[in-house]
């Protein structure tokens, strides 16, 4: 296995010795790129009581290139698609190599406490969110409660 | 794997927490590590020379502002660079020394508890925390800034006393100047003025400048630290001179130019390859890829760096990176470069060789030398044990046969 930059290295000592409050996460033990997050639903969104799994991978090229995130527990939010992949601006053509793990997972926290459906990727649900909120919004909570429900 | 990795929260259990923010401030915010070869963007922001040119090669923006960024805007900052080098330098050692002096300060707490007022607070840890920082931090302040007439002087100069009145273990060796001072002395006023000794001039006189450190000064009882401390002391004056001398190194050269691949043709760009004495073996990808990386390489190296290293050394560093960067490039790539590391260190060691036994990058050359008088041996035995395997059936054939003929006789 190519050896692992001492970057790396220093997040995952860090995410371990001084955790994002709400997030966890931890490298996959044959793969010390790969690691398992979840993400707790932030207060007073419609995501409130669930927890959220998440897959996170840093490429060869990792911090000159974003690292790739997913959604592995479905959710209902207009910039996240049925796949889980994830309409964020620091995942795509803001990342910036003096961003890290740790911001891009508060970033996508904060993506789950202010949805945007006017950039949506899951074009059918930002419609829906569009013409009746509220709508939206009690179905999010349903699917919080069927798919990320607390063990 | 090394894991020993530093970082600016290694100072928060010391006893100048404060410290961290400084060791945060000389970090590369792409790699994270101490700045190496730092530069300037026009942004007035700072990375390594390395990071921010392989960055640059894909963004041409800069990671912290994301303002426009071009290479050729990049300037090196032998300053910071020469002070980065010399923190480094005693950073191990002065970790090491406040790491001690909290372990002191913790035993000596209780004893401080009933008798100094200002301190109380400082020990009552969990109640007020912030208010306590931020008094903490201002009187810290105020001790740097002011003479020793203020609070924090008299504290240690009580403080001192009463050290020399208990015993003379209290005293702690100044990392810097190895001169041995009480404790709290040392820690609150000393390190700070020390370090900015040290910076500002090695051989101006320290009684000259130092606002007359309340701890009185105590020469090291033993010289037998002096040789070591010598040597560190010729570290920070090399840094210094460094700086000043960095100007006229005549040894810069010229920088590699960027190419653009798409209308060359594979030979061409081995040859590319080859007036640099470059290796050209891989995917065109591969070489590009390599050219590329040589020539962030070569331009940090003659361009930013203080003292550039020699082209050998860049390609030796082009060959650790291009094994350690493309494992997916297949056999070709990765089996050059491992027998290029393994010619570089000669002693191919069995086990080693042993770890590729099964995959394509196995050595057999190399491996039938190892053992070139074992196989001799084995297969003379061979040679030896098929003969006699074949006499011996021989002659039992023989035997067998020769009674035959004794019964038709």
């Amino acid at each position: 296995m190519a050896s692992l930059p001492k970057r790396i290295i220093k997040e995952t000592e860090r995410l371990a010795s001084d955790p994002v409050p709400g997030i966890s996460a931890e490298p996959h033990e044959d793969n010390l790129r790969y690691f398992a997050v979840t993400i707790e639903g932030p207060e007073e969104s419609p995501y409130e009581n669930g927890v959220f799994e998440l897959e996170l991978y840093l490429p060869d090229d990792y911090p000159m290139e974003a690292p790739k995130v997913r959604f592995l527990t479905r959710i209902y939010h207009p910039n996240i698609d049925r796949l889980g992949r994830i309409c964020l601006d620091v995942l795509k053509n803001n990342w910036s190599p003096a961003l890290q793990i740790r911001t891009v997972l508060l970033s996508i926290q904060a993506l789950l406490a202010s949805p945007n459906p006017n950039d949506p990727l899951a074009n059918d649900v930002a419609e829906e969110w569009i013409k009746n909120e509220e709508l939206a919004i009690s179905k999010a909570k349903e699917w919080t409660k069927l798919y990320a429900g607390k063990r | 794997m090394n894991y020993n990795v530093s970082d600016a929260t290694d100072f928060s259990h010391t006893s100048i927490p404060q410290l961290s923010q400084l060791d945060t401030l000389v970090r590369c915010h792409i790699c994270k590590d101490l700045l190496k070869i730092p530069v300037l963007t026009p942004c007035s922001h700072t990375f390594c020379s390395l990071c921010i040119r392989e960055y640059l090669t894909r963004e041409p923006k800069c990671p912290l502002c994301l303002s426009e960024l071009r290479e050729s805007n990049l300037r090196s900052e032998f300053l910071v660079n020469e002070i980065i080098e010399s923190y480094r330098s005693v950073r191990d050692e002065l970790l090491e020394s406040l790491k001690e002096d909290q372990r002191n300060n913790a035993e000596k707490s209780l004893i401080e508890l009933t008798d100094d007022d200002n301190d109380d607070d400082l020990q009552i840890v969990g109640t007020n925390q912030k208010e306590e920082v931020k008094r903490d931090k201002n009187e810290k302040s105020v001790g740097k800034v002011t003479k020793p007439s203020t609070s924090t002087g008299l504290n240690s100069l009580l403080n001192s006393q009463r050290d020399k009145s208990k015993t003379k273990e209290k005293l702690a060796q100044c990392p810097i100047c190895s001169n041995f001072y009480p404790i709290q002395a040392l820690e609150r006023t000393h390190l700070d003025e020390c370090l900015t000794m040290q910076s500002l001039d090695e051989s101006t006189d320290v009684k000259k400048r130092t606002p007359t450190p309340p701890s009185p000064r105590i020469k090291s009882p033993k010289s037998s630290s002096k040789p070591k401390r010598a040597v560190n002391a010729k570290d920070d004056i090399s840094h210094v001179d460094k700086y000043l001398s960095s100007f006229n190194t005549g040894q810069r050269r010229e920088r590699l130019p960027k190419i653009n691949f798409t209308s060359m043709s594979l030979s061409q760009i081995k040859q590319k390859l080859a007036s640099l004495s470059l290796p050209t073996h891989g995917s065109r990808q591969n070489m590009i890829a390599r050219y590329n990386h040589y020539e962030v390489l070569w331009n940090s190296n003659f361009c930013d760096a203080i003292e550039p290293v020699d082209e050998s050394e860049l390609r030796r560093q082009l060959a650790s990176w291009e094994a350690s960067h493309n494992p997916s490039n297949g056999n070709n790539g990765t089996n050059i470069i491992s027998k290029m590391m393994r010619r570089a260190n000669q002693g191919n060691s069995y086990q080693k060789l042993l770890a590729d036994f099964k995959t394509d990058n196995f050595q057999r050359k190399s491996w039938i030398l190892m053992f070139r008088k074992d196989f001799k041996n084995l297969i003379q035995e061979a040679k030896r044990s098929i003969p006699r395997e074949s006499k011996t059936t021989g002659s039992v054939d023989n035997q067998i046969a020769v009674p035959e003929n004794t019964e038709k006789e």
